[in-house]
């Protein structure tokens, strides 16, 4: 899940790692905040891509259809400064880093490790690796 | 011929265990709470608590039943005896070790009950009975140890969820937020009824049980807890029917001996 209200990142055009982080347990908005927060000032962290399980507005099925399902865990979380609507029980994140050499990678994953240590009380996995499209292939020159 | 003793269910392990217990219908399970009636009703919201049941045809004391031996030979459930409505109630089990699973609910249901319909899908089962008897019938099955506050779920539609991870409570992922964790009880309430109308009141269906307990009460076979193929006799009896149908379906000659 991207913020709203920024735009997405261009593509790179090349291979930048991304940092995958899955936790144990789907997080709770505050824990979100915190953790993205606690990243927030890590540097050299290009965007953050959320995932997990939706949660909608309004219930969108059954007899109560239309009626707002008030989720305590959809709410506007405040990062950085910006306001992000989380519309996800958040259960993983993407960060994509722009570092030039192994070396600083590994400084970053230890920072990052540290933030979520803090943050994230059931644990998580993290790999390294590329999880999402970085350069333009077939599908994005396909005719509407 | 032998007179066979059923054994519900192969195996020695404590998911087989259980499953063997869950569908004896000798064996009472335990209650672990007591859901006042009402609650159960309004979580269900088919009527209001108090409320008449609404009929669909006339009492069946009053003889207007046509002429037929099989009507003769059935001994009506009370529901049916005053031509109630069928209702249903609907549980998603999750897979992390809820006490129950959908499948052997199907068993359970069909090995205990008379008079009900159900339908098993892989992460949810329903049941279909006529009102009077599913609520006597929805209470047990959420006061008994078949039911777990954090991971089974009461979900009549949108039942997302049952392969979820747990939130950070431990409650099963669901989209319509039906229960909330209450912090200061430590205890799981329901805020909304089966199909996610807001309820008037908080419904608490009490503490969920500790990991350790749910492994020694649960049906399910998994990996980090019991292993499948650790329990043999289990084993052999999927295989034999994995092999007895696929023989019988291609090549039923070589069947011999069963």
């Amino acid at each position: 899940m991207t913020s709203n209200s920024a735009p997405a990142a261009d593509y790179a055009g090349v291979p930048l790692p991304e940092v995958q982080i899955l936790t144990n347990r789907l997080l709770n908005a505050d824990t979100v905040e915190r953790v993205l927060n606690a990243l927030d000032v890590i540097p050299g962290i290009r965007q953050i891509n959320m995932t997990g399980e939706s949660i909608p507005r309004n219930i969108n099925s059954g007899p109560a259809k239309g009626l707002p399902n008030n989720h305590t865990e959809h709410k506007v979380i405040h990062v950085g400064g910006r306001e992000v609507e989380l519309r996800y029980l958040v259960g993983g994140f993407y960060i994509e880093l722009e570092v030039e050499d192994e070396e600083e990678l590994d400084a970053r994953l230890e920072e990052i490790k540290a933030a979520c240590n803090e943050n994230i009380e059931h644990g998580y996995t993290l790999q390294v690796g590329r999880y999402s499209k970085y350069k333009p292939t077939l599908h994005d020159y396909r005719s509407a | 011929m032998v007179a066979y003793k059923r054994q519900f269910y192969p195996g020695s392990s404590v998911p087989a265990r259980n499953r063997q217990r869950y569908m004896n219908p000798k064996v009472k399970l335990k209650k672990l709470r007591d859901v006042a009636m009402d609650d159960v009703v309004r979580i269900m919201g088919h009527r209001n608590p108090g409320e008449d049941y609404k009929s669909i045809h006339p009492p069946i004391e009053e003889g207007k039943e046509p002429d037929c031996p099989i009507r003769k030979l059935v001994v009506p459930i009370e529901g049916a005896k005053h031509g109630d409505r069928v209702r249903y109630i609907q549980f998603t089990d999750s897979v992390y070790f809820a006490p129950i699973s959908p499948y052997q609910r199907a068993w359970m249901y069909l090995s205990r009950y008379r008079g009900v319909d159900t339908g098993t899908l892989s992460g949810r089962q329903i049941i279909e009975v006529r009102e009077r008897d599913l609520e006597v019938m929805a209470k047990e099955m959420i006061d008994n140890e078949t039911f777990d506050p954090a991971l089974t779920g009461i979900r009549g539609a949108t039942v997302h969820g049952h392969a979820c991870r747990l939130d950070e409570h431990g409650l099963m992922f669901d989209g319509w937020q039906r229960y909330v964790w209450d912090d200061e009880k430590k205890e799981v309430v329901y805020v909304k009824d089966q199909v996610a109308i807001p309820l008037d009141r908080r419904i608490s269906v009490g503490k969920p049980a500790a990991m350790s307990d749910l492994k020694k009460r649960t049906t399910i076979f998994r990996a980090d807890g019991v292993d499948m193929r650790d329990d043999k006799e289990v084993t052999m009896y999927g295989l034999r029917i994995h092999k007895l149908r696929t023989l019988g379906g291609y090549q039923p000659w070589k069947v011999k001996g069963e």
